[in-house]
């Protein structure tokens, strides 16, 4: 069995109503720090209002493929789920780097970093990962630092 | 041009289908069956072996409980202790039609806490689709069940595409279900493609009759204003308006019906329509799943569960929940209400390759036998509900052959031309 213990004491917390997230202390990434285990997506690393904005940029450039739920089609990966277990234990900069390159499929690289940062930032929401007090940094260097994993079940 | 009585026949057949009108009058009074047309007489005329339906040719009779869960199918995530359950169970009577779009997000759910392997409780359609899904995501599966999928309740299905039935009941299932019944249903309608054409059919498309008496219109689901108690205030639906009619969120992917003129109408009847239809032969089919279950080095393991505690002393750490209807009792969900059915399988008849509908019974032919289900009386989606009657009744299916038998009667002599 390879799941965390952290991540099912969070997703045993979740069930229990209990605040989520509260067993991770989330240190402030350095930007020179190697991606540790210690900063993960678990740990409020986007801000509300990003993930807000991130929303409203997936509404009108990633849901036409992706779904408005994120559900994918037999065609088109979900982003919840599977998802995750595609990009978890890797730096949040992989997933980064991906939506900044390759995505929109229809024209890639088309949106600026500050809007992939609230993409990705509207996605760790969106698969149950909380908010913090400050935004998703699109700085590669920091984004390195941060490791993709989840803070419990899908909903 | 052929000579001889094959010859004469085919003629006098010709003459009857190109005597439209009069045809349709002499089939109106006298109930003849007119199932072989004429070849090259008409295009659009479908050429059609009788079924044989009487009831000496029934080679078993089945019945089985579908879970109708008044919310649709409880695809949530709990905690039992150290484990993560992910229930994917109560899927009324389109377990087998919602099996992948199912797994799908069981399996993502699951997924979604990065397990390398998984256990799967109960091995009908629902459970052992999971499991191969999660195969197919990399991970190591054992299945824990009482028994392997041919002697679950999914093989007591009549296994038809039937998505939307008696899954939900709308206001229950919150404003949410239909999209995801639809995210569902339309996952499960590209995967089975991927199975037409295999060897043994193990998923196919037939042409699908209904034929009439009277004019054939669309059914719809009005509210009996006379019944004022529901769902909410007697914990069972009391009427067909109140379950999720969701079929026409699919009208563009699945063959709609159409009605046939006189001259397309194989039957003796005055209307007549035909759609296709989509099923799923259990043998082969099911082979399939449980060989390539095997095949990617999966276990399965005889169990029962008695409590959901249970569930958190297996070595899995995450759990996907699929016992169905056993649901009830071992998860103590009292909103799976059961819905009795059952099927009559006439002997096999493979050139016989079609189904057909009339007075509320209908027969389809499978790989493994015609299907037989009388839905009378005719209650709509209440037949049947809150029964958990398990035995078959023979008489109910031998009173449907009863019914279907005038449309195979056989045809009286031909009048000269």
């Amino acid at each position: 069995m390879r799941i965390a213990r952290a991540t099912l004491g969070v997703a045993a917390m979740l069930a229990c109503g209990a605040i989520a997230g509260a067993v991770f202390s989330a240190p402030a990434p350095a930007a020179s720090a190697p991606a540790t285990r210690s900063v993960t997506t678990a740990s409020g690393v986007y801000s509300a209002a990003q993930a807000e904005e991130g929303s409203r940029l997936y509404a009108v450039r990633c849901a036409m493929c992706h779904g408005q739920m994120l559900e994918g089609t037999m065609e088109t990966p979900a982003l919840r789920g599977k998802f995750v277990a595609n990009w978890a234990r890797s730096p949040v900069g992989h997933l980064f780097d991906y939506v900044s390159k390759a995505m929109p499929q229809f024209a890639p690289g088309s949106l600026s970093p500050a809007e992939n940062a609230a993409i990705v930032a509207f996605l760790l929401r969106e698969n149950g990962m909380r908010a913090g007090n400050s935004p998703l940094s699109s700085d590669p260097e920091v984004l390195k630092t941060i490791t993709f994993m989840p803070d419990g079940p899908a909903r | 041009m052929r000579n001889g009585p094959l010859a004469r026949r085919d003629m006098l057949k010709g003459s009857l289908a190109a005597g439209g009108l009069l045809g349709l009058q002499a089939c109106a009074s006298a109930p003849a069956a007119r199932l072989a047309s004429a070849a090259g007489s008409r295009l659009s005329k479908p050429r059609l072996v009788p079924m044989r339906i009487t009831p000496d040719q029934l080679i078993d009779v089945k019945c089985c409980i579908r879970p109708l869960r008044a919310a649709g199918p409880n695809l949530a995530t709990e905690m039992v202790g150290d484990t993560l359950v992910v229930h994917n169970y109560g899927h009324g009577g389109s377990g087998w039609s919602l099996s992948w779009g199912s797994a799908e997000i069981a399996v993502g759910k699951a997924l979604s806490v990065l397990p390398s392997e998984i256990a799967v409780i109960g091995c009908g359609i629902v459970g052992l689709t999971a499991a191969v899904v999660a195969q197919r995501a990399g991970l190591k599966v054992t299945i824990y069940a009482r028994d392997m999928l041919p002697r679950t309740r999914s093989f007591r299905a009549s296994g038809s595409f039937t998505p939307d039935a008696r899954v939900a009941l709308l206001e229950p299932a919150g404003p949410n279900f239909p999209a995801l019944w639809e995210q569902m249903t339309r996952l499960s309608w590209k995967t089975f493609r991927t199975y037409l054409g295999v060897t043994g059919n193990p998923v196919e498309f037939s042409d699908s009759y209904q034929v009439s008496d009277k004019p054939i219109e669309r059914r719809t689901y009005p509210r009996d204003p006379a019944i004022t108690d529901s769902y909410a205030t007697k914990g069972l639906p009391l009427q067909s308006a109140e379950f999720a009619h969701l079929s026409s969120r699919i009208r563009d992917i699945v063959p709609q019906a159409v009605p046939l003129s006189p001259e397309e109408n194989p039957f003796p009847t005055p209307y007549a329509t035909r759609t296709s239809q989509m099923h799923f032969n259990f043998a082969s089919y099911g082979h399939l799943l449980m060989s390539e279950f095997f095949e990617r080095g999966g276990a399965f393991v005889m169990r029962d569960f008695h409590t959901p505690a249970e569930v958190a002393t297996l070595k899995e750490k995450v759990v996907i929940h699929s016992s169905g209807y056993a649901a009830r009792d071992l998860w103590k969900d009292r909103t799976i209400i059961p819905v009795r059915g059952q099927t009559g399988w006439l002997v096999p008849q493979p050139e016989a390759n079609y189904g057909v509908r009339y007075n509320n019974v209908s027969l389809l032919s499978k790989s493994d036998g015609v299907v037989v289900m009388n839905n009378n009386p005719d209650l709509g989606d209440m037949l049947g509900v809150g029964n958990s009657m398990e035995l078959p009744v023979r008489a109910d299916i031998e009173a449907g052959l009863q019914i279907m038998a005038p449309l195979f009667a056989p045809q009286p002599p031909a009048r000269p031309a």
